[in-house]
């Protein structure tokens, strides 16, 4: 459920403006207004002055306990609840003067104006609320209503229609006060608001007539509030835990994506930053929040496969053999052995294995071209090599974010997919980025060692990728393994990529000049585990 | 294993109680209709109706609570009401008695356990058993124990204010689910080997809030009938649905945690740094061990978490340890193992607790003994539990065996903590027959 009450609150940052003080100052005025239309068509009685005093406590307090954050905005507004109860036994002079006090007088962290505005605002919609409950024919005293079908009729259906008419008026104030705070339309807020809380407003609706129910004719009284609110206590507990565990979770994961950064010095804080590039990218190309949370933990696991690559490839300075090439291109298909078993990452597993690939189809580990790579693998690539373009390395400072949107744009189409880069740009132009300096030991420790995200290395490794391997086999060079599916035991310490180019040194593919054999460090290449050549997905 | 073999007793006391309870109930209704023929059975027939569909609904959507323990909500909270109902739809007094009361909720129930027997999901015969017991126990208590002048609350009840009758409805029915959560803390306690005052405390702090939830919700049916008659019964379930539905998030997202911690401790498996399946073996030996240690739920997640991620560590290591063997490893590479695995972990921010276990998991006993350093028991059973998996591995040959215990035996007291060291060769005693 959302929490509606709560959800558009105006974050006002230094002092209102003048128009939203105009704006407050008039929602204030109408809200006085309706009170004193209330009072004057619905007077409250001095039988209706206990309820009263109890459903303002009510308010008081579920505005104290109330959790701002909850993950997803998740929540249960206990204040809808009792706006909707105070509606049905006191009127909307009633409700309008639980809603004032409840924003007023709850003991949070708001400042003076958000307070006044929610204050303002809920009151307003409470009196609203309860003229439409009379409108529908709703009952003025509870207490004459008898019998299944009247309490349905002159109770239930009335208080539903004070329900839809406050989520509305809630809406439209609330619309108003972020379009001039954030300059979002008023019909996509209001819009996107009934989408997100509509149905929690049902359960509100629901659970306030059962609210009434219990304190009047089944003479419970204020003691009510207890029971009714005693499972959705449990739930808003549970709905609290749920967000913290949440983020614990989300935690977790990126510093445990971390730890393979102590194995590779030059990706330091790269995971979380790759991630942050893909949160960009997925605002540009509006994904939806389900993507974008599988987009990011493609983003911030795309390296993890590089666990299973010897530290002494990663960390080589100087020349790389064409081994140790075969070995680092494996990282992305063992990432995803690493993590297929978590259900919840099912839609990041295409991103982080193909995340090497190139648009001319000479990436790998598949050789896939165009648009037949999965989306989030071309967002990733880009922000991969984004992020080491604009990264400090031994022999160069860090590029500037100019100097890498052109090398991306002149990569377009060979390595990148033009949409995205443009996404990216534009998602830039929102959030400035700042090149990352490495500092000076880490650099120097780490001397000229490889780093596979610079766009020049996938030039280097093109063709590493499954088709052009089966051509280089063919034609009688060494074959070269990308993909090592079955896993036994502890077999796979030595060179867990499996290939053994000791044999047949290809004559071109040695880039760095090195001895291969040398590339090979522990030499536990278990046999049968890399059908030459043959690697079946 | 002896563990299954002792905790039967307990599981076929609650089990026999439950089917002593439907036949005695059995036996009472038909007794009772002959005796008093003006009860008509057609009078409380659609109440019954209401509450059977009810319970029936509620168990077929039973839900996991966590590990072992589960639940169903809205079955429970609807035959709290059942036993609590004053008043039945027309208006006219519920004249039913407990005997109906258990009688209808167990052949809902059992009924609710169709479609899980048909998906050849696994049935929880026990937990039934208590659920069964727990409701007898409310409608013995509301509708038949004499309280005053012979006569019982449902009898009682009508002069009293409703505030106060719902109070009075809130005491029982939370007083019964307490006894309910003891009897699942004894079967628990006897099949874990675990000391039964920590199993009730944890059973009690995991339950507190939804009994309190499942209480209050028996109470707001069996009050509203008065006015909406069964009608109640669907209405005041809905707020403990949205409670359910919240729950069951909440476990879904733990579950997720566990199952993400657990994969990313085979990352230094896939790194080639550590023998396959070394990770879980000493979690899972770790988890028994704490538990009968008495430890409680909370701190054995700990542990088993820091038991998972204990060689993470590893990752910052250029050439892996022969085997992954820590135990193996000179003592400064092993605290710094220790360590990094310790800074790595801390770094979430969520795994302080983790962190602290596994910083301390190198520490010779000794430093507790001579230098009165403090040394959690956590990191006490991890050193020891992977010792011994470290060099006993995953199928310990007799051979294999002895030679792990003697290896540990010789650390005894220097190393190791001896109380940690019997507890681990009583587990493995236990594991054997």
């Amino acid at each position: 459920m959302t929490d509606t009450a709560t959800k558009g609150r105006p974050r006002l940052a230094g002092a209102p403006s003048s128009a939203v003080s105009v704006y407050i100052a008039a929602v204030v005025l109408s809200a006085l207004a309706l009170a004193v239309l209330g009072w004057r068509t619905h007077p409250l009685g001095t039988a209706d002055i206990p309820a009263l005093i109890v459903l303002s406590a009510m308010g008081i307090l579920s505005e104290s306990v109330r959790e701002n954050d909850v993950g997803e905005r998740t929540g249960l507004s206990f204040t809808s609840i009792v706006l909707l109860g105070s509606v049905a036994l006191t009127g909307p002079l009633g409700a309008s003067v639980v809603g004032a006090v409840a924003y007023l007088l709850g003991v949070t962290k708001d400042r003076a104006p958000v307070r006044v505005f929610n204050s303002a605002m809920t009151s307003a919609f409470g009196a609203i609320g309860g003229f439409v409950y009379f409108a529908a024919g709703g009952a003025a005293n509870v207490s004459d209503i008898e019998g299944v079908g009247s309490l349905l009729l002159s109770i239930g259906l009335p208080m539903m229609a004070a329900d839809i008419a406050q989520c509305l008026s809630n809406a439209v104030i609330l619309s108003g006060i972020v379009r001039l705070t954030h300059g979002t339309p008023i019909r996509r807020f209001v819009m996107g608001m009934l989408g997100t809380s509509g149905p929690a407003y049902i359960g509100y609706g629901i659970i306030g007539f059962l609210f009434v129910i219990l304190w009047v004719p089944a003479g419970v009284g204020p003691a009510s509030a207890l029971l009714i609110m005693a499972p959705l206590f449990v739930a808003r507990w549970a709905f609290v835990q749920y967000g913290d565990e949440q983020r614990a979770h989300e935690r977790t994961v990126s510093a445990l994506a971390a730890a393979v950064e102590t194995k590779d010095l030059y990706t330091r804080g790269h995971s979380e930053r790759v991630a942050l590039l893909c949160d960009l990218m997925a605002e540009s190309l509006a994904l939806s929040s389900q993507d974008a949370d599988a987009l990011r933990y493609a983003g911030l696991l795309h390296d993890i496969g590089k666990l299973a690559i010897p530290t002494r490839v990663l960390r080589k300075s100087g020349g790389v053999s064409e081994a140790d090439l075969v070995s680092i291109a494996s990282h992305a298909a063992q990432g995803v052995e690493m993590v297929r078993d978590i259900e919840f990452l099912q839609g990041s597993l295409e991103g982080i294995l193909h995340h090497h690939e190139r648009m001319d189809g000479r990436g790998y580990p598949d050789g896939l071209a165009g648009e037949s790579i999965p989306l989030f693998a071309r967002i990733i690539a880009v922000g991969d090599a984004f992020d080491s373009l604009t990264t400090s390395r031994f022999q160069r400072d860090a590029g500037t974010v100019e100097d890498a949107l052109a090398e991306l744009h002149r990569r377009e189409g060979i390595q990148f997919d033009p949409t995205i880069v443009a996404a990216l740009e534009r998602g830039l132009d929102r959030h400035p980025w700042e090149p990352t300096q490495l500092e000076p030991n880490l650099i120097i420790t780490v001397g000229r060692a490889f780093d596979h995200d610079n766009p020049k290395a996938s030039d280097l490794m093109a063709g590493l990728g499954r088709d052009e391997r089966r051509t280089r086999a063919e034609q009688g060079v060494s074959s070269l393994a990308v993909r090592v599916t079955a896993r036994r035991g502890n077999s796979v310490r030595g060179n867990p990529a499996g290939g053994n180019p000791a044999g047949g040194n290809p004559a071109g593919g040695n880039p760095a000049g090195e001895n291969p054999a040398g590339g090979n460090p522990a030499g536990g290449n278990p046999a049968g585990e890399n059908p030459a050549g043959e690697n079946a997905p | 294993m002896t563990s299954r073999v002792k905790a039967l007793p307990v599981e076929i006391f609650s089990a026999a109680l439950a089917v002593a309870l439907v036949l005695s109930a059995l036996g009472l209704i038909r007794f009772r209709f002959r005796d008093q023929p003006s009860v008509s059975i057609l009078q409380i027939l659609p109440i019954l109706g209401v509450f059977f569909v009810a319970i029936v609904i509620g168990e077929v959507f039973r839900v996991r609570l966590s590990g072992s323990r589960h639940s169903a909500p809205l079955a429970t909270a609807a035959a709290l009401a059942f036993a609590m109902t004053v008043e039945s739809p027309m208006g006219t007094t519920a004249t039913y008695k407990a005997p109906v009361v258990v009688a209808v909720t167990a052949a809902a129930m059992l009924i609710g356990l169709i479609p899980s027997l048909a998906r050849g999901r696994p049935v929880h015969l026990s937990e039934l058993a208590n659920g069964l017991i727990g409701i007898a126990l409310t409608s013995v208590l509301f509708r038949e124990l004499p309280i005053s002048e012979g006569r019982a609350i449902v009898d009682l009840q009508a002069g009293w204010p409703a505030y106060v009758l719902a109070l009075v409805m809130v005491v029982v029915a939370g007083f019964s689910l307490t006894v309910e959560m003891l009897l699942l803390a004894m079967v628990r306690a006897t099949r874990s080997h675990a000391p039964l005052l920590q199993t009730f405390q944890d059973e009690f702090r995991a339950g507190l809030g939804l009994s309190a939830a499942l209480s209050a919700t028996g109470a707001l049916v069996a009050l509203a009938e008065r006015p909406l008659g069964i009608l109640a019964v669907p209405l005041f379930l809905f707020p403990l649905g949205l409670t359910q539905f919240a729950v069951r998030r909440q476990i879904a997202i733990r579950q997720t945690y566990g199952q993400t911690i657990r994969t990313l401790s085979r990352l230094t498996e896939f790194g080639g740094y550590t023998q396959s399946g070394h990770a879980s073996r000493v979690a899972e030996l770790a988890i028994v061990m704490g538990q009968q240690l008495g430890m409680s739920e909370r701190e054995v997640l700990d542990l088993e978490y820091a038991a998972l991620l204990h060689d993470i560590g590893q990752v910052a290591l250029i050439e892996p340890i022969p085997g992954g063997a820590t135990v193996l490893a000179a003592p400064t590479d092993q605290r710094r193992i220790a360590r990094d695995g310790a800074e790595i972990v801390r770094q979430t921010g969520v795994l302080e607790n983790v962190a602290v276990i596994l910083e301390a998991q190198t520490t010779p006993y000794r430093q507790v003994r001579e230098l009165g350093e403090p040394l959690p028991m956590s990191s006490r059973i991890i050193k020891v539990c992977n010792a011994y998996d470290d060099i006993a591995g995953e199928f310990p040959t007799p051979a294999r065996h002895t030679m792990a215990m003697e290896r540990i035996h010789l650390g005894l007291g220097y190393e190791y903590d001896p109380h940690v060291v019997d507890a681990l060769a009583r587990v493995l005693e236990q594991r054997e027959t």
